[in-house]
């Protein structure tokens, strides 16, 4: 089964073809990190004209790398929601137009579940019970995945995402947007490795803060001879990895589940995953870092795994941007 | 004459500030547009949740800054924007925050990115930390006849 995965929920514009949810036979990404460098943030309306611009070119190469024509496209599978309202529109409008032109059926794809499904590409699907850890800008999550496939949020960040919590502190150490890269970079470079920065367990809970450790690192650069931004910014990782890595093991041990799964924007942190390594002794499953950023080929996975519920494109059909936490769990515990 | 009232608040430690929230949004009504403006690490997150336990909401109040809005169902639902992102007051417009939540209480964190388009009369608070660590001052600005009712009450806290 072929399906035409779409994405364009945030900054990336994304399609990719992808067979059976797990052969990828082309994966197509354009950026628009570039564009919302120079401004240290996006850009909600010049993010859609981005994406309005990207989408049929970006839909035409997947299509050609993967040397396939219409007929061979089984069912197309698009990202409605959580993202910005704009970006979402286009993407999975320009789906819509598709799936109803053509006759082929539609799958509207939550994108956090697409970030997880990006661990069934390439390789068997993972033993179930499994924990899955989304980190991303806008998400920090543990979600239990059942062998039925149904997905349980067991925890989520009380305040700033994992991916957030290192854009602003890459702001704070004056370095550029998105501030995952450089700032690891940074740290990579810190001379002493001593400074220990605050680590919020929130003990008792499946939930994660970063707000507090954000807060610190601004206490510390108000101090007169604060230490060199290397060591904050290497301090600040340790952290925030070892936050992640210890409450993703407890909560796999508690569970008793059979694989952890790591998925999202940060899970392509070089340190994360070492860490990760350091501390999960059952099946670890981290995709590549071109599969943890936003892409198509995830949601052509997911899209595979939920290929009974198709939408019929000719009704409209709503966008589901901002996360309303009580109906998405919901609506996530609901999916079969 | 816009009415004008101010008055300043001190909280030590996040708890605090979440609690000096909740106090407040018991005060806050459907259309009332409350402006969070400090730096990062000020408290305004801290502070936005107080007000989504005041206004009974279910779910989990936190940053809004990548997807720029939150609508969390409540005794009245809280919107809650977060304008850290953006650059410019022409997004800030193109958002039309208010008009999407008019049922609500809009609370806008990093309001300064686009001020000139917001509404006139709001509830603007400023959060400022202090010298002496998790200290803040925060200080309350009410604009316009529609809070007169609120800045009263307000006045009794002080």
């Amino acid at each position: 089964m072929n399906i035409l995965g779409i994405e364009s929920s945030c900054d990336e514009t994304a399609a990719a073809v992808v067979s059976d949810g797990r052969i990828i036979h082309s994966s197509v990404v354009a950026s628009q990190i570039d564009l919302h460098k120079s401004t240290g943030g996006i850009v909600p309306e010049v993010a859609a004209r981005a994406h309005l611009q990207a989408i049929v070119p970006i839909i035409e190469q997947a299509m050609l790398d993967a040397a396939c024509n219409w007929d061979d496209i089984d069912a197309i599978g698009a990202t409605n929601g959580p993202g910005l309202p704009g970006a979402l529109l286009i993407g999975f409008n320009a789906a819509r137009g598709l799936a109803y032109s053509r006759n082929i059926p539609l799958i509207p794809v939550d994108h956090i579940e697409g970030h997880i499904r990006a661990c069934w590409l390439n390789e068997s699907p993972p033993p179930l019970p499994a924990l899955a850890l989304v980190v991303s800008g806008g998400h920090t999550e543990l979600i239990r995945i059942e062998e039925n496939n149904t997905f349980v949020r067991l925890g989520s960040t009380r305040d700033d995402a994992a991916g957030e919590a290192f854009d602003k502190v890459a702001r704070l150490l004056d370095l550029p947007y998105p501030g995952g890269p450089p700032l690891s970079a940074l740290a990579e470079t810190a001379e002493t490795r001593q400074l220990k920065l605050p680590r919020a367990w929130l003990r008792g809970t499946n939930d994660f803060s970063f707000s507090g450790l954000k807060t610190a690192v601004l206490n510390l650069l108000k101090e007169k001879d604060h230490p060199a931004s290397a060591e904050i910014a290497w301090a600040f990782q340790e952290s925030v990895c070892d936050v992640l890595a210890k409450k993703t093991r407890n909560l796999a041990e508690k569970e008793n589940v059979k694989s952890v799964l790591v998925a999202g924007g940060v899970a392509a942190n070089r340190r994360l995953r070492e860490v990760l390594s350091e501390h999960i002794s059952i099946e670890l499953r981290i995709p590549p870092p071109n599969l943890c950023t936003d892409n198509g080929a995830m949601i052509a996975a997911a899209a595979y795994a939920h290929q009974n519920n198709t939408v019929n494109a000719e009704s409209p059909l709503d966008i589901e941007p901002t996360a309303m936490r009580k109906k998405r769990l919901r609506k996530i515990d609901s999916r079969l | 004459m816009t009415l004008e009232r101010q008055i300043i608040f001190k909280t030590k430690g996040v708890k605090q500030t979440r609690s000096l929230g909740r106090k407040l949004g018991k005060l806050f009504q459907k259309g009332y547009v409350i402006l969070l403006n400090g730096d990062l690490g000020a408290g305004k997150t801290a502070f936005t949740q107080g007000i989504g336990e005041a206004l009974k909401v279910e779910s989990q109040v936190n940053s809004p800054t990548f997807v720029l809005m939150s609508v969390h169902e409540g005794i009245i639902p809280l919107y809650h924007a977060d304008l850290y992102r953006l650059t410019n007051a022409t997004d800030v417009e193109d958002l039309d925050l208010v008009a999407q939540s008019s049922e609500g209480v809009l609370v806008i964190e990093w309001p300064e990115r686009g001020i000139e388009v917001l509404p006139k009369d709001h509830v603007f608070l400023d959060f400022k930390t202090l010298e002496i660590e998790d200290e803040r001052s925060i200080t309350v600005t009410v604009v316009g006849e529609k809070y007169g009712e609120m800045a009263k009450r307000l006045e009794s806290y002080g």
